[in-house]
């Protein structure tokens, strides 16, 4: 074995220029293979980040327009969704419904402080909501199951807020009084979010309460149990466009009566959607490097056709067709791994510099998430590797061993 | 006998078809020094290429050194030729990215004898013909005696039955040729049957038997000169 690789040094130190060259296509290849796969799989851990940030569990309700007839009435009509339906829906007990929250916002709502007032409305909110709008308290907590079943008057505010009404931001705000739609709203804590920090919130039942009767609402989420795949996730929209078209009177088959988007089909989809991305990538990186590769066997049939007097000499004295065969392979294979390998750890250090520029860890937002190679990859480009290095010699090894001793020595 | 040839037949196919070799009945035996000679285009090229299982023939029989040569797979062909076989070339067929000790243990290479044992008798034979201070220079850093001196070696690292040599002194000059064939003579004296084609009378003069070949066929009223002193010009 020593001695095959003595050998292929030999002939590979012998052809620096010609090596390098065909080197660097192959480098090449494999550097944007690398580079490719690895934005790629940027992206998808960025997407991963962000999906694993929100619930997925969850399907938003909207008002609707029937598209059928049902029972008399045309179709046509509008579906106003009821703040009642959320509580319609919480008690259903429907076994892919665990739960239903909504908003109502109180657009034109003052909030006024000893300072200043702000007229960025107020919005009734389910607890759960504080993760899924991206609201994040620094300071006191957010609304609680206890203040929406006992229609607390509780309000948090944007850091914006409370600089504003109160002319600080610091926890000290936290209990203090504010005034909205003639009430007083004690403040039980301080968000920031990055983007619309003008609204200010108060629980979902008491805003339901102060609008009176059952204001209308314009989206229910609902968060759902038992959806695992796309089946049960169109079960989980069949169970709540049952349910609103008991209430409400409409075809249990109208989707357009109530439109829904449900999050986990979408992350279903959009994980297909990535899967398919890197399938692509693969595919643009490996007819990248099919050129590189082609280059090696090009390179590797000069090389044989170089040497044909030199095979002679081999066969003439003793090597048998095996012999010729694997040392041509073998070279092709160690030109490809060698410099394929370079392109491996070039694309690496590159990776490594864009991730300290645009990765998760780097300022700002960015569409992707850890920016790197992982091992994976580099043990199945390897294998790419060997076998692509392998069939780049193997069609000019086999014309190595046709070349027959006698006319090879007359070429001289 | 360790090269008997009986009835050999060769032809080229082709548009018209080229008989080379006809009935070629030859016999050569062990410690021979004996020359092929003949013009160009004689055929005896083409007998060397047989006697050396380079070539196939369409009929006959020959036997080296017991073995029946006869539709050897190219496997077969190739260890026999490594075992039995050394050749010394014209122009010597050196490989010129290796250094002298690296092409003598060459063939050694093929058997599978270990790096450092066949490095080790590589230089044992160019110790034998003189060049140990040159067996680490490449055959492009070697004089033309040097170079064929070299494959001599190489030739004999196998300790092969027979040395097939194809116009050794073509491409040296004089002194150097004489040189070669006092090597040559030297391993006979040895034992070693050397078989050398040639179109040079004064190689042909240096050995013990001349075969002469012409239009295919061995010229049969050729005496065989065992008895007579060859000259040997130093």
């Amino acid at each position: 074995m020593f001695d095959l690789i003595n050998e292929i040094g030999q002939t590979i130190r012998n052809n620096k220029l010609r090596t390098g060259l065909t080197g660097f296509a192959v480098a090449w290849g494999i550097f944007m293979l690398i580079i490719l796969l690895g934005l790629s799989r940027g992206v998808m851990s960025g997407f991963e980040e962000s999906s694993s940030k929100r619930d997925l569990n969850t399907i938003n309700v909207w008002r609707g327009v029937t598209s059928m007839p049902y029972k008399g009435y045309n179709k046509g009509r509008q579906i106003k969704l009821k703040a009642s339906n959320v509580n319609d829906l919480n008690t259903s007990h429907n076994k892919y419904i665990s739960k239903a929250t909504a908003y109502n916002y109180i657009d034109s709502a003052k909030v006024s402080g000893p300072k200043d007032y702000v007229s960025g409305g107020i919005t009734g909110m389910p607890p759960e909501s504080a993760r899924d709008q991206w609201i994040d308290v620094f300071a006191g907590r957010f609304i609680n199951q206890a203040d929406m079943d006992n229609q607390r008057k509780v309000i948090v505010l944007s850091r914006k807020t409370a600089k504003t009404i109160f002319g600080s931001d610091s926890t000290d705000v936290i209990g203090k009084h504010v005034k909205s739609l003639g009430l007083a709203w004690t403040v039980i804590g301080l968000y920031t979010r990055e983007w619309n920090e003008d609204e200010s919130f108060v629980p979902f039942t008491t805003a339901v309460a102060l609008s009176g009767g059952d204001p209308a609402i314009w989206s229910i989420k609902v968060f759902t149990d038992n959806v695992t795949d796309e089946a049960s996730g169109l079960a989980a929209e069949d169970a709540i466009r049952g349910e609103l078209a008991k209430i409400h009177q409409f075809d249990p088959n109208d989707h357009s009566a109530a439109p829904m988007n449900n999050r986990f089909l979408n992350y279903l989809q959009s994980k297909e959607g990535m899967k398919i991305l890197d399938y692509v990538v693969w595919v643009i990186g490996i007819l990248t490097m099919v050129s590189g590769i082609i280059g090696v066997s090009n390179i590797m049939f000069v090389s044989v056709r170089e040497r044909t007097h030199e095979i002679g000499i081999r066969r003439a004295i003793g090597a048998k067709r095996r012999n010729i065969l694997t040392q041509i392979i073998l070279e092709s294979v160690a030109i490809t791994t060698i410099f394929g390998y370079l392109g491996v750890v070039m694309g690496t250090i590159v990776m490594q510099i864009l991730d300290m520029l645009f990765g998760s860890g780097s300022q700002g937002r960015s569409p992707f998430g850890t920016l790197s190679v992982d091992l994976n990859i580099a043990l199945k480009v390897t294998v790419v590797l060997i076998i692509a290095g392998a069939l780049a010699g193997l069609f000019p090894a086999l014309k190595a061993t046709k070349v027959k001793p006698v006319e090879a020595l007359r070429d001289e | 006998m360790i090269i008997q040839l009986k009835d050999i037949n060769k032809t080229y196919p082709g548009v018209v078809p080229l008989h080379v070799l006809k009935d070629i009945n030859l016999e050569i035996d062990r410690g021979e020094l004996v020359a092929i000679m003949g013009a160009s285009g004689s055929g005896k090229s083409t007998l060397l290429n047989i006697l050396g299982i380079l070539d196939n023939y369409d009929s006959g029989e020959y036997h080296l050194d017991g073995v029946l040569i006869k539709n050897l797979s190219e496997n077969r062909a190739a260890e026999l030729r490594n075992r039995l076989i050394g050749f010394v070339f014209q122009s010597f067929n050196l490989i010129s990215y290796k250094n002298a000790v690296e092409n003598v243990a060459l063939p050694l290479f093929y058997q599978g004898v270990s790096r450092r044992k066949r490095n080790a008798l590589a230089m044992e034979q160019l110790e034998r013909m003189g060049l140990a201070d040159r067996a680490h220079h490449l055959p492009g850093e070697l004089s033309g005696g040097q170079k064929q001196r070299v494959a001599i070696a190489r030739a004999l690292i196998t300790k092969p039955s027979i040395i097939l040599a194809d116009e050794p002194t073509g491409a040296l000059d004089s002194t150097t040729s004489h040189d070669v064939m006092n090597l040559f003579r030297e391993l006979n004296a040895e034992g070693m049957t050397i078989i050398i084609v040639t179109h040079d009378p004064g190689v042909g003069a240096a050995t013990n038997r001349i075969i002469r070949i012409s239009d295919g066929r061995i010229v049969p009223d050729e005496p065989i000169i065992t008895d007579i002193k060859p000259q040997i010009i130093v």
